[in-house]
This record gives structure tokens, C-alpha cells and sequence, in this order.
């Protein structure tokens, strides 16, 4: 079981927690697939990903009991 | 001394968290509320941080500043939740030896401070409010199609 958490305009989207079972070996990117294929909507977001809060790559594997957060891009500004 | 939370930032508090004997220069940046973006009458800002991360982050870019140049001491402050225009959001103070480090380290921190630590904006405008930078479509996309519902009607 791994914990998700959303975050700004995604948490609006998919509230602000919630918990999946995966198969071993998931990565974080098929993991948002999932989520996108559920929700046809959330295609137009760019996210980020962090597991354990550490930025990680789409690539990455995920372990049991994992905390995996989505986020959109932050907040920028020049 | 890095902070993520809903109090209000001193820039007084920033500059004595950065004072040691070693510096000759203290540089602070305040980044504070503006009541105009991409042609819209900003009303407020609204900040959302994944608050432990965030802080994680600040330590992180505080350390890597620390190994690009010769600094005394590094703080960063961010807020959350709602500040009204003209407030200050966001603080980084250095201390340095001599000041040009200090200006260095500081405009690097804020830099990166900016795209790196997650923390979100979500501006309040006269009729509506929008979080800024979470898709392609943007605040002007955004505007552009809300006048173009408009003339539809």
C-alpha cells in the first residue's frame, strides 16, 4: 500500500489524500497514468513527484508503504 | 533558520538570524505581494506548501549555496495561507564576508527557492482566482477564454 497526497490546483482535483495497492515494482509515472486514465481531465496538468519527500523521476520504483506526492509546477515568479 | 508558516515575516528577524561576527555584508530579499499580474487587479495571494518538504528544501539549497560560495549564514522564510497585496511572502537573508557573495548567494537562493521548493501561489482577481503555473494554460489562456465565453454570450 502506498499513501498519495495532492497538492494546489491537483489536490481541487483529487482531494488531498488517498491510498492505493500496486502491484510490486510500480513506478511513479504508471502510477499518475492510472490516475489520468481514471480521470481524463488531469491530462493538461505538468506534475512533479516525490517520494518520501525527495524529488524522484517518473522512473522511479515504488516500495511498500511509500508516501508519493503530485504536484503541479511551483509557484515561479522572475 | 528556515520557516514555512502562516506568521507574518520580519525582515528585521531574517537579518539577526544571519548576524555573526565573521560577516562584513548582510544582503535580505523580500518578496512581497504585487497588485498587478498579467493584466489582472490582484485582490490577494493565497500560498500552499507541502510544509515539511519545503523546509527540507530551503536546508538543501541553504547547504548547496554554502558549498558555491564563501557565506557566513543563510535564513529563508516562506508564508502560507492568505497575504494581502503588499505583504512580504517570501525572505532569504546571507551574511559574507564581503558583500559580493552575499548578493551572489542570495539571488541564486531566491532563484532556485522559486522553482524547486514546493510551495504554491493561487492568485485572487476580480472574478475568479487561479493557481499560478500548475498547467500549459495559463493565467493569460485562462483570461483569453473567459473573454471569449463572454462575447459568446
Amino acid at each position: 500500500m502506498v499513501r498519495l497526497r495532492f497538492f494546489a490546483a491537483l489536490r481541487e482535483h483529487l482531494g488531498p489524500t488517498r491510498t492505493e495497492t500496486l502491484p510490486p515494482g510500480t513506478t511513479v509515472g504508471a502510477l499518475w497514468r492510472a490516475l489520468v486514465a481514471e480521470r481524463p481531465e488531469l491530462a493538461r496538468f505538468r506534475v512533479r513527484f516525490a517520494v518520501n519527500e525527495e524529488y524522484v523521476t517518473a522512473s522511479h520504483r515504488l516500495a511498500e508503504d511509500d508516501e508519493v506526492a503530485v504536484f503541479p509546477p511551483v509557484s515561479g515568479g522572475r | 533558520m528556515t520557516r514555512v508558516g502562516r506568521a507574518a515575516i520580519s525582515m528585521e528577524r531574517l537579518a539577526r538570524a544571519v548576524r555573526d561576527p565573521q560577516a562584513g555584508a548582510v544582503v535580505v530579499f523580500l518578496g512581497t505581494t504585487r497588485v498587478h499580474n498579467a493584466g489582472r487587479r490582484v485582490l490577494r495571494l493565497e500560498y500552499e506548501a507541502f510544509a515539511g518538504m519545503a523546509e527540507r528544501e530551503m536546508r538543501a539549497l541553504a547547504d548547496q549555496a554554502r558549498r558555491r560560495w564563501r557565506i557566513c549564514r543563510v535564513a529563508m522564510a516562506h508564508r502560507t495561507g492568505v497575504v494581502p497585496v503588499g505583504q512580504v511572502s517570501v525572505g532569504v537573508a546571507v551574511s559574507s564576508g564581503h558583500r559580493a557573495e552575499a548578493f551572489a548567494a542570495c539571488r541564486w537562493l531566491i532563484d532556485r527557492l522559486k522553482t524547486t521548493v514546493p510551495i504554491w501561489k493561487r492568485e485572487h482577481f476580480r472574478g475568479g482566482r487561479i493557481w499560478i503555473g500548475s498547467t500549459p494554460a495559463g493565467p493569460r489562456r485562462v483570461a483569453a477564454r473567459r473573454r471569449a465565453a463572454r462575447k459568446r454570450r
